[in-house]
């Protein structure tokens, strides 16, 4: 019985993270990378501008959302829920989709100085309409990237854990 | 499998039912919890977001005026270090200095305006425009209006003097209980000057410092603590330091020599050196024949029995004074707070005069006049008048305090009578940011920005021998529902239809306005560049020096009375001195409620929190207490327990406390926490400066039975034989560790 029971366990533990996976949570607005960075071809790093200068890679401010969409779309039903926001001045409560855990130092910055490419981590946003998290970034993905990068210290425990 | 009936199976269906809700439920909990990205709607220019931006501006946590650099992420500041350009702090900041995040972040902060309701008497919450119109209203019914706040330097006091102007009748008082009052009478009367001079340290190579903590606390810390170092180890001939106190305070321990004189005769003493350089043929002016006659009553017999230095080292220190060039004699702290506080300043800057050190590197060195066109000493106020305003309180003829940022119910001895006065007069406004005890018995509460929220500018004081201001500017948004004083005092008087008497329409035209006129006078390029790059460095300095030669007249010194301090209490039955010393921690009392500075150990006992009084070894024997037993420390005007530190650098008839704690508000930190000497003190003062004479209190000591406690990082002060102090002795190396160490013998309890 005992058994039966840690089975069932496993099999809940599998059915969460395979059809509840969180990746792609409901955001205020339903974005679209794939019209924006796929079909428009628009650079990721025109809205993410941080990503080359900081830690951070950042979300756009709702003012260069509006630095097209006062001209652009002006009428579809999210474009209006961003116009909503706009005009009352408030910000956008995106809710995190790729989120490394408060023990792991990752900079954007260093990542785009090298060259890396958005995708190796995101995995292909410009096709993805919802946003998910489909590269594995766990441990092994950085060390394996590190290790056939021959990143100097990049296998070093306080290059990422400081 | 067969076997397995209805019940078995019903009994396996249920165990993995339960088993899948469990994996289900853990893979769930495992999860990260939801996280949001916020964006700004409209991001500031130079904001990005995982970068630092970096603040110049002018720490608030003392009057020393140290540059801060801040750093803040996203809008929150994160750090505070010294600005390497402003020459007072140069890249440096104490631990007080460090902790103003816990002032800004402080959950104790008043976060909205106050009304007292009268029904319930406590506070509730009001809005700002509820506020003024109660103060405002107040005021114009008001005849007699006094404006009290802490010591405001630069542009923000012509804000207070404007208010104060279009009031009916309204005194301008600024009270620091730590403000070197009887220095700047001092000085005046020895040199004429008003402003302190800059104490050249770092150039100096013998420093005789008559009770001034320099190292921790007096006037300006930090500044000192590099001129120490510089003089130490600056390259050239290593400076020689002597501390002359009671009680071994951290400049003590960090001289070369200690000498412990009799409290309050560290004046006579240092006339006693004074009269043998004279004697020694050091000083060749012309009036030296009349300073032989005015210094001859300070002959070295009678000086060494009076304050009770051997008279071997008064010789030694003279000699060695009048030998090194160039030396520097300082005097502060509880020195200056007797009954002689000025003619221990006078006697002084009478050594310094008398050795050569008086405008020259390495000695005193005058400020030349501040770039601003105000520096706001105008309106100090000493002690006494406060005890005035105790007066003119209890006669009924003040209708209206206005209090900002001091805490004089706290610093004023329950002797002066200050609380009960307060409790007359009919209507009181806290425009503090916290609730002191001050601000608790207040009736309107508009709490204030704190200053890493706020402009302000300001000029070092004491200055560093050239003409120097800076300018602070908010590093973060306010946190909360508070005004900057400035706004507030023109919100009010807006509201009382005085609006043309400030033309500042707030705080940072007012400031920006001033830096106008400094930039009208030299200033380089249009305004606008100007001010940027002022904000940017966040000091502005311009190589004017003060080379005036100033004489002392030896008629200064003549009309000196005797030179003997007088004590509150009898010496039978208080037989020992109280000697209230402030530290850089607590400051007067604002570092209480900041977690940072309780946990910090105190820099001689290693004590953290609470408050503790020391006491020589062979006293603590006599009294029969040990480390950690409450004593009552009492003297004729109240008393206070506090658990007995054991300090064997400390005169037998001398007790020694720390000043700061013991609040009875300030916050959760602060409140019921350790014990103030401050309450205890007798309300007399030094009559020149009116300052209050908080270290001329006889007090007695006695075991109430009880212990605490006491949480020292220390441990053991003694060496028990573990080897942790070495020396060595002439033979260095010969018996290596098996040497019979030198260790200081030092009598405490029996083990």
């Amino acid at each position: 019985m005992v058994l039966v029971a840690l089975a069932g366990m496993v099999v809940g533990y599998w059915a969460n993270a395979a059809f509840f996976p969180g990746t792609s949570p409901q955001q205020p607005i339903d974005f679209s990378h794939k019209v924006h960075a796929g079909d428009n071809e628009i650079p990721c790093q025109y809205c993410h501008v941080q990503a080359r200068r900081s830690v951070s890679a950042g979300v756009p401010s709702v003012n260069k959302c509006m630095g097209c969409h006062l001209e652009v779309a002006t009428d579809r039903p999210q474009v209006r829920l961003l116009t909503n926001y706009w005009e009352s001045g408030e910000p956008v409560p995106w809710i995190k989709v790729h989120d490394l855990p408060d023990f792991v130092h990752f900079t954007h910055k260093r990542h785009v100085a090298a060259g890396i490419e958005c995708q190796t981590c995101h995995g292909a946003v410009e096709s993805m309409d919802v946003v998910s998290r489909e590269a594995p970034v766990k441990m092994g993905l950085c060390l394996a990237c590190h290790r056939e990068n021959e990143v100097e210290h990049g296998t070093d425990c306080w290059t990422c854990h400081k | 499998m067969s076997n397995v009936d209805r019940r078995e199976f019903l009994k396996l269906v249920g165990a993995g039912g339960v088993g899948v809700g469990a994996g289900f439920m853990l893979a769930e909990s495992a999860k990260h919890p939801l996280e949001h990205l916020i964006p700004y709607a409209v991001p500031p220019e130079e904001f990005s977001s995982g970068v630092a931006t970096w603040y110049n501006s002018v720490c608030g946590m003392c009057p020393a005026g140290c540059g801060i650099s801040v750093r803040t992420r996203e809008g929150r500041a994160k750090k505070i270090e010294g600005n390497p350009s402003h020459p007072v702090s140069q890249g440096r900041l104490c631990a007080l200095g460090q902790a103003g995040l816990q002032v800004l972040y402080n959950p104790d902060r008043l976060s909205s305006p106050l009304l007292l309701d009268g029904a319930s008497g406590s506070f509730r919450p009001a809005t700002w425009v509820e506020g003024v119109d109660k103060v405002a209203g107040a005021l114009s019914s008001a005849r007699n209006v006094v404006v009290l706040s802490r010591g405001i330097r630069g542009h923000l006091a012509q804000i207070f003097e404007r208010f104060a102007g279009s009031l009916s009748s309204a005194n301008l008082l600024q009270y620091d209980f730590a403000h070197e009052d009887a220095l700047y009478v001092g000085n005046r009367e020895s040199f004429g000057i008003d402003r302190l001079p800059y104490y050249d340290i770092a150039n100096t190579r013998y420093l005789v410092s008559f009770g001034a903590d320099y190292l921790n606390g007096w006037i300006s810390p930090v500044h000192h603590s590099l001129g120490f170092g510089t003089s130490r180890q600056g390259g050239h001939d290593r400076g020689y330091f002597v501390q002359v106190e009671p009680r071994m305070s951290v400049s003590g321990a960090s001289a070369d020599r200690w000498v412990p004189a009799n409290p309050g005769t560290e004046g006579l003493l240092a006339l006693g050196i004074a009269q043998q350089i004279v004697a020694m043929g050091g000083y060749s002016g012309a009036d030296r024949d009349a300073w032989t006659s005015t210094l001859a009553p300070y002959d070295i017999a009678s000086v060494s029995q009076r304050t009770g230095v051997n008279d071997d080292i008064v010789r030694q220190i003279a000699e060695g004074f009048m030998h090194t060039r160039p030396g520097l004699a300082i005097t502060g702290g509880a020195a200056t707070r007797h009954v002689n506080g000025v003619n221990t300043a006078i006697a002084v800057n009478t050594l310094n005069y008398i050795a050569g050190n008086v405008g020259i590197e390495g000695g005193i060195l005058f400020n030349p006049a501040a770039p601003l066109a105000t520096t706001g000493e105008e309106n100090r106020g000493a002690y006494e008048s406060l005890a005035n305003l105790v007066t003119h309180a209890e006669n009924g003829s003040i209708d209206a305090l206005l209090v900002y940022d001091t805490d004089p119910v706290f610093t004023m001895p329950a002797d002066s009578g200050f609380r009960e006065a307060l409790e007359k007069i009919p209507f009181v406004a806290s425009l503090s940011s916290f609730m002191d005890e001050t601000t608790a018995m207040a009736d309107v509460v508009l709490p204030s920005h704190t200053y890493l929220e706020s402009w302000g500018d300001d000029v070092p004081e004491p200055g560093v021998g050239f003409s120097v201001g800076a300018v602070s500017q908010p590093v973060v948004a306010p946190l909360y529902n508070t005004q900057a004083v400035g706004d507030t005092l023109i919100a009010i008087a807006a509201h009382m239809g005085h609006s043309d008497a400030i033309p500042w329409a707030s705080t940072e035209e007012c400031i920006k306005d001033g830096w106008r006129q400094v930039h009208a006078q030299g200033g380089s390029g249009d305004f606008d560049a100007f001010w940027r790059s002022l904000l940017q460095a966040g000091v502005y300095g311009r190589n004017i020096r003060d080379t005036r030669a100033v004489s002392l007249d030896p008629t200064v010194v003549a009309g000196m009375d005797a030179n003997e301090p007088t004590f509150s209490g009898n010496a039978a039955t208080y037989p020992f001195t109280l000697h209230p010393y402030t530290s850089m921690r607590m400051h007067d009392g604002r570092g209480a409620n900041l977690p940072w500075m309780l946990e910090l150990p105190d820099a001689m006992t290693s004590v953290v929190y609470s408050s503790w009084v020391e006491i020589n070894p062979v006293t603590a024997e006599e009294l029969g207490v040990r480390q950690g037993d409450v004593v009552e420390i009492s003297s004729e005007h109240g008393s206070v327990t506090a658990p007995v530190y054991v300090y064997p650098a400390i005169m037998p008839d001398v007790v020694a406390m720390p000043v700061g704690q013991g609040h009875s508000k300030l916050g959760r930190y602060a409140k019921n926490r350790g014990s103030n000497p401050l309450s205890i003190v007798a309300a007399q003062t030094d009559a020149k400066s009116g300052s209050l004479a908080w270290a001329a209190t006889r007090v007695s000591v006695a075991p109430t039975g009880q212990r605490a406690k006491l949480v020292t990082m220390s441990g053991e002060s003694r060496e028990l034989g573990r080897n942790i102090v070495q020396t060595t002795g002439g033979a260095a190396g010969s018996a290596g560790h098996s040497a019979k160490l030198n260790s200081i013998p030092i009598k405490v309890e029996a083990v």
